[in-house]
């Protein structure tokens, strides 16, 4: 099974309605709201950057998604987004992004670069945005972005039809100058329109945010490959812990019938 | 000449830079939060962070409202376990999505992403994608499972309705083979399905950290019950011998698109 499956065709990309399931039931929401209110969320109170900007799917670069990353930093070179569809409250949860700075970029080992995208031209092009936030104030901050690179899983390819998360996640790459990773237009104005900005407005205004020095080769890797990556899973013998062989486990009752002893490994 | 100097300057710097910075890359000891390499947030960077936030709405992020804390282990190498914090939506009646963190502090790593759905739907899905799926009957009834700071009554509501559910888990960060950085493709993870297979170690860290009982909810939880169906043959694939390990592979972008440019 491969990220890479199901070639879209005709597929019509699903919608937050197109999620199967019914109406949360009214204990469903009291629970809910219980919970939220007993327990703490020390983890994602810290999601409090919400970017828009759009993704290619590196392993079919025709399809370009608009995303909308929730990022939290953890510190001043590392920030960790849970990646939704829309920034409604029926987002779905699509994916994770990771975003590091320049300096833990290159500390990286060269096969890890190459799933790596950089950041600079849809941060300078004015792709990337916070809704919501004066240009001036974004600025403050895209000035040290444009120097991030970012490594995207995604992990529910809705736009090729999924009604759910289906098969592993796939690698996305970033708006580039070069063909194919310019957006369509037609979805530049779209968004625009939704959040009455402009985005060439934006790229003027950002005229004077510099990149790094230079964009490391490795990242965008399908610059120069014309490929892009898919993730498979493949089956392999299963490790074991020891004191639980299969051939002791009653797999109707999934109850282990013999005792665990000591912790050696074993393997099947 | 001009592309020697390129290169020779790209080295220049990633061998200043992995000087700097710690080995990202496993194997060694497990990297806690703290082994995350950056210097710590400027209280620059947080005013300007924080003065944007206010402005933004972030109505997916205010629909995370549950905290449950389980054990996921690797879907090729069950050794490998790790505890798992859970920050969940509930989507609707049957579909959850949950954002996985490695604790439950202020500096918890994004680790993964798991959704959950009932046995309706678990049913509808392609037999080939069933395989990455696993049950949640064992977990829930063996008290492993639980949602922190919950009194019981309520949290065994939720459990009711979460022992008959399946679920799907990818993580992006092996920090337990010792990355202080998210590396290489995700991992297919795979959750508990019978006794003797969890860590006692790390159980014993669990109930002591939150002050529960594994037992005491495993006996508080006697009256639940697994999907309709009984747990279906084909989540908890692992369980047949066989396990799931990921692999990247290089595909083309995009059929004729490149042609046109100059290499």
């Amino acid at each position: 099974m491969s990220s890479s499956d199901i070639s879209p065709g005709q597929a019509i990309p699903s919608t937050p309605e197109d999620v199967p399931g019914g109406q949360k039931s009214a204990s469903s929401h009291i629970l809910g709201t219980g919970a939220g209110i007993i327990q703490s969320f020390k983890p994602i109170n810290n999601f409090q950057q919400h970017v828009c900007t759009w993704a290619i799917f590196s392993h079919d670069m025709k399809r370009q998604i608009e995303t909308h990353h929730y990022c939290s930093r953890l510190n001043e070179d590392f920030l960790q987004c849970l990646v939704y569809d829309t920034d409604r409250a029926d987002g779905r949860l699509i994916g994770v992004e990771y975003i590091i700075s320049e300096r833990l970029f290159l500390g990286l080992p060269d096969e890890e670069k190459k799933l790596w995208h950089s950041h600079f031209y849809e941060i300078k092009n004015g792709l990337w945005v916070n809704p919501g936030v004066p240009e001036i104030v974004q600025k403050l901050e895209l000035k040290q972005l444009a120097n991030t690179y970012g490594k995207f899983w995604c992990t529910w390819q809705f736009d090729r039809g999924d009604r759910l998360p289906l098969g592993p996640p796939a690698l996305m790459m970033s708006p580039q100058a070069q063909a194919p990773g310019q957006i369509r237009p037609e979805l530049i104005k779209e968004r625009d329109e939704k959040y009455h900005i402009s985005t060439s407005e934006k790229a003027e205004s950002r005229k004077d945010i510099q990149g790094p020095e230079l964009i490391h080769p490795l990242s965008d890797l399908w610059k120069t490959t014309a490929k892009g990556w898919a993730v498979d899973l493949k089956e392999v013998d299963m490790i074991l812990r020891a004191g639980t062989p299969l051939a002791d486990m009653d797999r109707n009752t999934n109850v282990a019938t013999t005792e665990d002893s000591k912790g050696d490994e074993s393997r099947l | 000449m001009q592309r020697d100097e390129t290169d020779r300057a790209i080295r220049e710097r990633e061998s200043a830079s992995s000087a700097r910075m710690a080995t990202a890359v496993g194997p060694g000891p497990i990297r806690g939060p703290d082994d995350v390499p950056g210097e710590p947030t400027k209280t620059m960077t947080m005013l300007k962070e924080r003065g944007a936030s206010v402005m933004q709405s972030l109505k997916p992020i205010s629909r995370i409202h549950q905290h449950l804390c389980a054990f996921h282990f690797y879907a090729y190498d069950m050794r490998r376990q790790v505890e798992a914090h859970h920050y969940c939506t509930h989507y609707n009646e049957d579909v959850h999505q949950c954002a996985i963190f490695d604790s439950d502090k202020e500096n918890a790593r994004l680790i993964g992403v798991e959704y959950i759905v009932t046995e309706k739907l678990f049913k509808s899905l392609p037999d080939e994608e069933k395989k990455l799926w696993h049950s949640h009957e064992y977990e829930v009834k063996s008290g492993v499972l639980f949602l922190p700071g919950i009194p019981q009554p309520i949290e065994h509501s939720e459990m009711k309705m979460l022992a008959k559910t399946y679920g799907k888990v990818f993580h992006f960060w092996q920090f337990d083979r010792g990355d202080s950085l998210p590396l290489g493709p995700p991992q297919l993870m795979m959750a508990l399905t019978a006794d003797g297979q969890l860590q006692q170690e790390l159980a014993a860290d669990v109930e002591k950290r939150y002050d529960v009982s594994f037992a005491e909810k495993r006996k508080n939880r006697e009256d639940l019950e697994g999907p309709e169906g009984g747990v279906h043959s084909l989540s908890n694939s692992w369980t047949s011998g066989k396990g799931l390990a990921s692999a990247i592979r290089p595909v083309e972008s995009c059929e004729g698109v490149f042609q046109s440019v100059h290499l």
